[in-house]
């Protein structure tokens, strides 16, 4: 009993949450333009005239894609909550992904295959790095459970400061924000339409809305396993790392796809491996 | 002497003798469909009957040894005409090689008194996949041959076809049932020899080519081995590989011959120096890839690696094989990024997923090896499965190329689909290669330069697959031509080993705790740190619950019905062209200032220069060689 009634809280509270921090970015990402920019609850009122447009597709199936992707997404956010296996709960992920990256394929519009094309290069990229960050909270509480962590006796940050880098980075990639958001983006209409999304509209396009507010959720609870055992710092490292990806967004221009191979697979994946590297040979460990 | 040993080996031969009577094509299908029913039969009957050891003696020992003795000389006088006959001066002096040092081990080792046979949970999994899966794609083969023989305008030889598989299979059934190191070996070369066979099929210039390379590379995997015979018999009097795991570390160099045995399993799996063969070997019918280099020939060596997990776990020896499997793992899945030939990507696949089995065995744990033996499971029923439907995908449309594949799932949806679905089960959860994926870098992670290359190949992998499915489950850019329907012969396989792959996923459990568990225990003793049980696979290091991942597909299955019942049918149109007004029988083209359309295409991205084969060969071939030799010279010192 206890654990449905786990579920159905977070099922319930976390698009709730997710809506607000897509709220806030637009807000503060306004501000930072010297702009008023939209209500708070902006994505929430896109989302319920989405949900009442036609159903208009490109391809017969293509919906099906996007209603896997909102599945799984949903299923990591339960399992993170849940505690479960944190290198497990990243392959659960990647089959949203995958499914996203197909369904933008299977449109059959020239922008959506080329949106999903960058998207594959982008999971080329940030995909090592996840698992690294996984491998270093390993090393150091011994068990790829995110229920090892709760025995700690420090923070995962203390010891793993250049991975934290690396996945500020890794969160600008998933945000899809500049200078990552090569393969969709609101700034990129006149190189890609809208990239990966093009073909989608109507309520599919609002389900891609829905589960962009749980993976947001997703995507700061990772950073906040970073000080899991305090509630308020690892709150702080979370919105820190918002607040991180919404002003490098705004200062930045968006970058290609190369230079982000090429940058994650030398400087950010070296400094993963360097953190890891000098974990395993000074036999780090918080328990 | 157990009768289903019996029938494992003699009924393949029989049949390869039934093959050569008549020349109809039904006659073929009717008996590769007995084949088939006789080879699944006999193999869970031995199953069902258990583990045991047999051993011949006497005189029935001692026919059975003259009539290897023959036969190896056949092979021998076979290999001489054949590398004359085509001038291949390296395999004629390999060859030589052979012979002097089979003259030797005849007549100046001790003889045997008895040969061993010993079956045991990882035999018992090596002859269900080699009877099933095999003999399913030799069904295959029967729908398969023709339209390949008329494709390439070759006169009908398929009755040698059959009866090099059946022999084939035969050779294989012997390999993994053997204890004795002499009968191992002898079964090796002829899987060897039916390998040359049929790689040179064509007899095109092509095919000659890689057939010869497939032997040189094989009979040097066969001088090792049998250099490691000697060894074993003048160094420590063991003739078996139990006998090898029994004598652990009683000699300063046991290692040597460990290792010598090793490297033909390198060799026999295609591993990177040896890789080039199994590159090579993607000329054949697509049912002799599927057979012989993804799911049956090429396990065989994996399959001697993981027999003797035991002479090397926890030592200095697993961690440089572990490092070695990891690497051909990073190297193969890199390239296989930069590949547009379906075969080839999968040839690449084959060889990575190979070194993840022989990194994992080299960790040594019973968790790394248990992740080894579940992966060559789940490995072989997909990669058949794939193999499969890249001959019949070039069939259909004519092409290996996967950007030809565009849109495959409007033209021919059914064999689109079971080709999803056999990409999807190795890349993603709850199906068994990701899982021992996962295992694996769980337990490479206690070493971190094995995790390191794991991790970085790992994201290799999921992409050029990815690049694979969604082009297949994409819009057409292309309007080859199509044909028409899938023949039963070809049809049938496809689904069973998609059933299979389902069923085995959904019993890992009882798959495990039968047939794993307990041969992981009985070689590395002490308990299983690896439990699954009621779908729930646990370890120290952590845990997954297959019933979630389950539940949750069920639930959006049902969502999907539920949703397609509830609303309206989506309206489809065109695709967005930026406002340009797609002409009618085009779909994907932009309009030109004056008037003119031009196409609209957009392929994968493959990333030729960053990740050149040439290159990223050389560094392997280099960093491999050099792995070896150091850990020759290791176990010297």
């Amino acid at each position: 009993m206890n654990i449905i009634l786990k579920v159905i809280l977070i099922l319930i509270l976390t698009p709730i949450v997710g809506c607000l921090i897509a709220g806030i970015d637009r807000v503060l990402t306004a501000r930072l333009q010297h702009r008023v920019g939209p209500p708070l609850l902006q994505p929430l009122y896109d989302f319920l005239k989405l949900m009442s447009k036609e159903n208009i597709v490109a391809s017969k199936n293509q919906n099906t894609y996007i209603l896997v992707y909102f599945m799984f997404v949903i299923t990591s956010i339960l399992m993170l909550f849940l505690q479960m296996d944190l290198l497990m709960i990243i392959f659960v992920y990647t089959i949203a992904n995958v499914s996203l990256i197909i369904g933008g394929m299977s449109s059959g519009s020239p922008y959506a295959k080329i949106g999903s094309q960058r998207e594959m290069m982008s999971m080329l990229s940030y995909e090592p790095v996840l698992i690294f960050f996984i491998i270093g909270m390993y090393m150091l509480t011994g068990s790829f459970n995110i229920s090892g962590l709760n025995l700690a006796s420090k923070p995962l940050i203390i010891y793993l400061p250049l991975i934290f880098i690396s996945m500020l980075f890794i969160m600008s990639i998933k945000f899809k924000k500049s200078p990552f958001d090569f393969s969709t983006s609101h700034h990129a209409h006149q190189e890609l339409v809208k990239g990966i999304f093009t073909e989608f509209s109507g309520p599919t396009m609002g389900l891609i809305e829905l589960t962009h507010w749980f993976e947001y959720v997703f995507l700061l609870g990772l950073m906040f396993m970073f000080w899991k055992q305090n509630v308020v710092m690892g709150l702080i490292i979370s919105i820190f790392t918002f607040l991180f990806v919404i002003v490098l967004d705004n200062i930045t221009a968006r970058l290609t796809w190369q230079w982000l191979f090429k940058v994650t697979w030398t400087i950010v994946i070296g400094l993963s491996i360097i953190n890891i590297l000098v974990i395993y040979f000074m036999k780090l460990t918080i328990i | 002497m157990n009768i289903y040993v019996l029938l494992l080996i003699a009924v393949p031969i029989i049949f390869a003798v039934l093959f050569l009577v008549k020349n109809s094509k039904n006659y073929y299908k009717a008996l590769s469909i007995l084949l088939c029913l006789s080879g699944t039969v006999v193999s869970v009957l031995l199953t069902i009957q258990g583990t045991q050891k047999i051993t011949i003696s006497g005189s029935s020992f001692h026919v059975m040894e003259g009539a290897v003795l023959i036969c190896e000389i056949l092979i021998l006088v076979f290999l001489y005409w054949v590398s004359i006959k085509y001038k291949r001066w390296t395999v004629l002096a390999l060859t030589i090689v052979q012979t002097a040092i089979t003259i030797y081990s005849e007549l100046f080792m001790a003889k045997g008194e008895n040969a061993v046979i010993n079956v045991d949970k990882l035999s018992l999994i090596m002859l269900l996949i080699i009877n099933i899966i095999g003999t399913l794609i030799v069904v295959f083969s029967d729908g398969y041959i023709t339209k390949y023989e008329h494709h390439k305008g070759l006169k009908n030889k398929q009755k040698l076809y059959y009866s090099v598989i059946c022999i084939f299979l035969a050779a294989m059934n012997g390999l993994v049932l053997s204890d004795s190191l002499n009968l191992v070996y002898f079964f090796w070369e002829i899987t060897t020899l039916a390998s040359f066979l049929l790689i040179s099929y064509n007899k095109d210039e092509e095919a000659m080519n890689s057939g010869f390379r497939a032997l040189f590379l094989n009979i040097i995997g066969g001088i090792c081995f049998s250099v490691g015979i000697i060894l074993f018999k003048n160094m420590m009097d063991v003739t078996t590989l139990s006998g090898i795991i029994d004598h652990r570390n009683t000699t300063a160099l046991y290692t040597i011959p460990v290792f010598l045995l090793c490297i033909a399993g390198f060799a026999k799996s295609a591993q990177v120096p040896f890789h080039s063969w199994l590159l090579g070997a993607m000329v054949a019918p697509t049912p002799v890839s599927a057979l012989l280099h993804s799911s049956t020939m090429v396990k065989a060596g994996v399959y001697l690696i993981v027999k003797l997990s035991p002479a090397y776990a926890g030592t200095k020896l697993g961690t440089m094989i572990a490092i070695y499997g990891a690497l051909s793992f990073l190297i193969c899945s890199a390239i296989a990024m930069s590949q547009r030939n379906a075969k080839k990507i999968l040839a690449y696949s084959t060889i990575a997923n190979l070194g993840l089995i022989i990194s994992s065995a080299g960790m040594g744990t019973s968790i790394a090896v248990s992740a080894a033996m579940i992966l060559i499971i789940f490995h072989a029923i997909s990669k058949a499965l794939l193999f499969l439907c890249a001959g019949e995908i070039e069939h259909t449309v004519g092409s290996r190329d996967i950007e030809d594949m565009s849109g495959l799932v409007h033209k021919a949806p059914m064999l689109a689909i079971i080709t999803a679905f056999g990409i999807v089960s190795m890349i993603l959860p709850p199906f068994g290669v990701l899982v021992t994926k996962w295992i694996s870098i769980e337990v490479a992670s206690q070493n971190p330069i094995i995790a390191i290359l794991l991790v970085l190949g790992s994201a290799f992998t999921t992409i050029f697959w990815l690049k694979w499915i969604s082009t297949i489950l994409g819009y057409e850019t292309d309007k080859r031509e199509v044909h028409s329907k899938m023949d039963y012969t070809i049809s049938i396989p496809l689904q069973i080993l998609s059933v299979m792959i389902l069923l085995t996923t959904i019993f890992i459990t009882p798959i495990f705790n039968f047939f794993v568990s307990p041969e992981v225990t009985q070689l590395l003793g002490g308990e299983n740190a690896l439990s699954i049980s009621k779908g729930k696979i646990l370890s120290e290091l952590g845990s997954f619950n297959e019933i979630m991942l389950f539940i949750i597909i069920i639930v959006t299955v049902g969502l999907y019905f539920l949703i397609k019942m509830f609303s309206s049918t989506a309206k489809v149109t065109n695709v967005y062209m930026c406002g340009e007004n797609n002409t009618k029988d085009d779909k994907f083209s932009f309009r030109h200032s004056n008037g003119v359309s031009e196409k609209a295409v957009v392929s994968n991205l493959y990333l030729y220069e960053t990740l050149n084969e040439k290159i990223i060969i050389k560094v392997g071939y280099v960093i491999s060689i050099a792995l070896i030799v150091l850990t020759l010279l290791g176990g010297l010192l």
